[in-house]
């Protein structure tokens, strides 16, 4: 009995203990009792037309504001209590799939408010806009194919959360539900007879469907994508690959860029006959390093914009070209504001590069030039763009050799680095003297 | 008696004080040279070579390779041909052109035991062999390789007993031939890596591999059936690489195609340094490409943007 007693004020400690950062959490502000959200809209007047939206976040239709604001002061904007990008995930936690093999990028960033109204909205959900107007307004892009294709795919039409997750999946990239064969086949039974006939006899049900399908629509017949090779719109997929009967039906029947050269005859002997080729062209993948096999929303069946494309192998080139075009902005930008007009200072990023237009310059397969350039001379390729290059004062040509290398003659790169160096004008050196007394020494001061 | 032990004692104190001072100053003095150790010699600029016997001007010159007799054959790819110099007692001569039809393009060079000169033909695509005096040969021509029986050389490297090594792309391995091409075997390339420009063989007779795509190095040790990476993506001292190749102590060496620059990796793949950065004076390079190393640890670089190619010492 008597140690009972003992026991009673340390069990009356511990709960207090226990209770009390639950009291305190509840009530940290120590508001008065009818004070909870009423308090708030007694100056927050307009906020009270806000409350009448369809869907109300909970912590505001409980009049919990305190939850997310400090009444007091904060370091953050609107006086949130934690960074506007961490404040969400305090309570919503398992928004992001622990495991996620994608996530929504806005999600991740905590930039919830790109998509939700954290007060409320008419909206399920507190979303700013219903369905996929939401969507379309950063995928702009998919948007305008979707809004314009021919062929539409039903359930693009019901709503983009039919097939992705918003906020990250753990199941498969894209955001997609599930594994990108097992979502097509929810609808499109592989074993049915419509489906077997149409894709010839060849067991693709485990084949990969957006090699050839635009699951967002399309143009073409069968939601194709836009740009069909040849054999494949003509049902000829024997022309490549074994038969449908066959063990291997879908072993190409030669290999790399032998396979393409039964058709591609006068590109490929074109492309051989050059001193310098693009390697990946006679690579295992072959032509498949740039292009797609069956279909693609990219002209010449490219795997995607040339940008994309090139950069997939020359990081370092793009990195370059990004971080110079940024440098090329700002300059511009700090050039207006000071003058109040933009001042042509000359342009720090080449635009051919800027613009992701590769090919301006360079071919693709093979050259007779070192980095397979368009135009064995390097004046009459610059001079495609810049005619008055070709008038330019200072002598140029396959006749003037370089002062500083006998074995070099003057050319336009001779003086400027076509991707960019970070000066203006593609300059190697920071001012237009330190590069001019390179050869003309006796100027140098 | 008493007074005596601790006059020992002390001693004994003091002699321990002064023996951790001396390790502490030994430690500190030491501290720069085992910060620095792991670091590889810098490269010192020697020489260039410009031109021919004749005074002809190199163009573009891609590949280089020495013999063991001090003979330098430099792939003058511009011009399609081959010239032939002695390094000598820091010594530089010759020059004499070797210009065979079968050879338009020669962008990798490599020197047999018996001083043979082979060199893969970018054109072409074929591996052509000339005498040491720069006759044609014919082509080395693998038999009885496995299906696929087509390869394309990217590169090739001659190791121990002559033994080649090819850089096939087209079918994605290593494959390893006699000099009369009879095959030896072959190593597949790893699952996954972006694009190989270039492999070496190292002093074990293991196969070093360089991506170019990922920046990153892959090795086969001697009798191994598949590569692993040595290292991870080394992005951050790589632009470009597209030449790889070893010393006589294992030092791997790198040529940064687009950075113009060499990055030394020690055996097992540590970083070790960068050397020399772009431009046109002598000592920078652009565009570099193929590069060797003799036993005196001199290093011989293809300046092909320089059309030259640049000798530099290596210094501590």
């Amino acid at each position: 009995m008597k140690l009972q007693i003992k026991i009673i004020p340390f069990v009356l400690v511990g709960a207090s203990l226990l209770i009390f950062p639950l009291a305190y959490g509840q009530n940290k502000f120590k508001l008065r009792p009818d004070a909870k959200g009423k308090l708030c809209l007694e100056c927050h007047d307009k906020f009270k037309e806000k409350l009448k939206d369809k869907f109300i976040h909970t912590p505001v239709k409980s009049g919990e504001c305190s939850e997310c604001h400090n009444p007091h002061t904060s370091r953050h904007g609107k006086l949130l209590d934690t960074d506007t990008n961490k404040i969400c995930i305090k309570c919503h936690q398992g928004i992001i799939p622990a495991k996620a093999q994608s996530v929504h990028k806005v999600a991740m960033e905590g930039n919830c408010v790109k998509c939700h109204d954290p007060h409320g909205s008419n909206n399920k959900n507190n979303l700013l806009k219903a369905g996929n107007e939401l969507c379309f307004t950063c995928h702009k892009t998919i948007g305008d194919a979707v809004t314009k294709a021919k062929f539409k795919h039903n359930p693009v039409e019901k709503g983009c959360l039919t097939c992705h997750d918003p906020h990250g999946s753990s199941k498969s990239k894209d955001l997609l539900k599930k594994e990108l064969i097992s979502l097509c086949s929810d609808c499109h039974k592989p074993n049915s007879p419509a489906f077997v006939r149409d894709h010839l006899n060849y067991p693709v049900a485990n084949a990969n469907c957006s090699s050839c399908h635009d699951p967002h629509g399309s143009n073409k017949g069968g939601i194709l994508f836009d740009n069909v090779h040849a054999p494949v719109a003509n049902k000829n997929c024997i022309q490549c690959h074994e038969s449908p009967t066959s063990s291997t039906p879908f072993k190409t029947k030669r290999e790399g860029y032998e396979l393409c050269r039964g058709c591609h005859s006068t590109m490929m002997n074109d492309t051989f006959s050059k001193s310098r080729i693009h390697w990946p062209v006679v690579s295992k993948e072959g032509c498949l390093s740039c292009h797609e096999a069956h279909a693609s929303t990219q002209k010449k069946l490219l795997i995607g914009n040339v940008v994309s494309l090139c950069g997939k192998c020359h990081s370092d080139t793009m990195e370059k070209r990004d971080k110079y075009a940024e440098m090329d902005k700002k300059e511009k930008a700090s050039l207006a504001a000071a003058k109040g007009k933009p001042q042509d200072k000359g342009d720090i990023a080449h635009k051919p590069v800027s613009e992701g237009d590769c090919l301006a310059c360079h071919k693709a397969h093979a050259s007779d030039s070192v980095f397979l350039m368009a135009n064995p001379s390097q004046t009459e390729l610059c001079g495609t763009c810049h005619e008055w290059l070709k008038h330019s004062s200072h002598p140029l040509g396959e006749k003037i050799i370089d002062s500083r290398n006998k074995n070099l003659t003057l050319q336009c790169l001779s003086c400027h680095k076509s991707h960019g160096t970070g000066y203006t004008h593609l300059n190697p050196f920071p001012t237009v003297t330190e590069l001019c007394v390179q050869c003309h020494k006796k100027f140098k001061r | 008696m008493s007074s005596g032990s601790e006059s020992r004692l002390e001693r004994g104190e003091r002699m321990a004080g002064t023996s951790i001072k001396i390790i502490l100053i030994i430690s500190i003095l030491l501290l720069p040279w085992k910060s620095f150790g792991a670091e590889t010699a810098k490269l010192r600029y020697f020489q260039s070579i410009y031109f021919d016997e004749r005074g002809g001007g190199m163009r573009q010159p891609e590949g280089l390779a020495l013999s063991d007799k001090s003979v330098l054959i430099v792939g003058d790819t511009g011009n399609g041909r081959l010239l032939r110099y002695t390094f000598q007692d820091k010594t530089i001569a010759g020059g004499s052109e070797m210009k065979v039809p079968q050879l338009s393009s020669p962008i990798r060079v490599q020197v047999d035991s018996k001083g043979e000169i082979y060199s893969l033909d970018g054109k072409q695509r074929r591996i052509v062999r000339l005498s040491p005096k720069g006759e044609f040969k014919g082509y080395l021509s693998p038999e009885g390789l496995p299906s696929p029986s087509n390869f394309v050389p990217r590169s090739f490297k001659i190791g121990a007993s002559d033994l080649f090594y090819i850089l096939d792309i087209f079918s994605g391995r290593v494959l390893v031939v006699t000099p009369n091409g009879k095959y030896q075997k072959h190593i597949e390339f790893p699952k996954s890596y972006g694009f190989f420009s270039d492999l070496a063989i190292d002093q074990k007779g293991g196969i070093l591999l360089i991506d170019s795509v990922r920046k990153m190095v892959f090795a086969a040790p001697k009798d191994s059936k598949e590569f692993t990476p040595l290292a991870g993506s080394l992005k951050e001292y790589l632009s470009f690489p597209t030449y790889i190749t070893t010393d006589n102590r294992g030092t791997i060496y790198m040529v940064d195609e687009s950075g113009a620059g060499i990055v030394m990796l020690g055996q097992e793949g540590s970083f070790l340094g960068r050397q020399l950065s772009i431009g046109w004076n002598e000592g920078l390079l652009n565009n570099p490409s193929q590069m060797c190393i003799n036993e005196k640890g001199e290093v011989f670089i293809a300046d092909r943007g320089n059309s030259r190619i640049q000798i530099f010492t290596q210094v501590k």
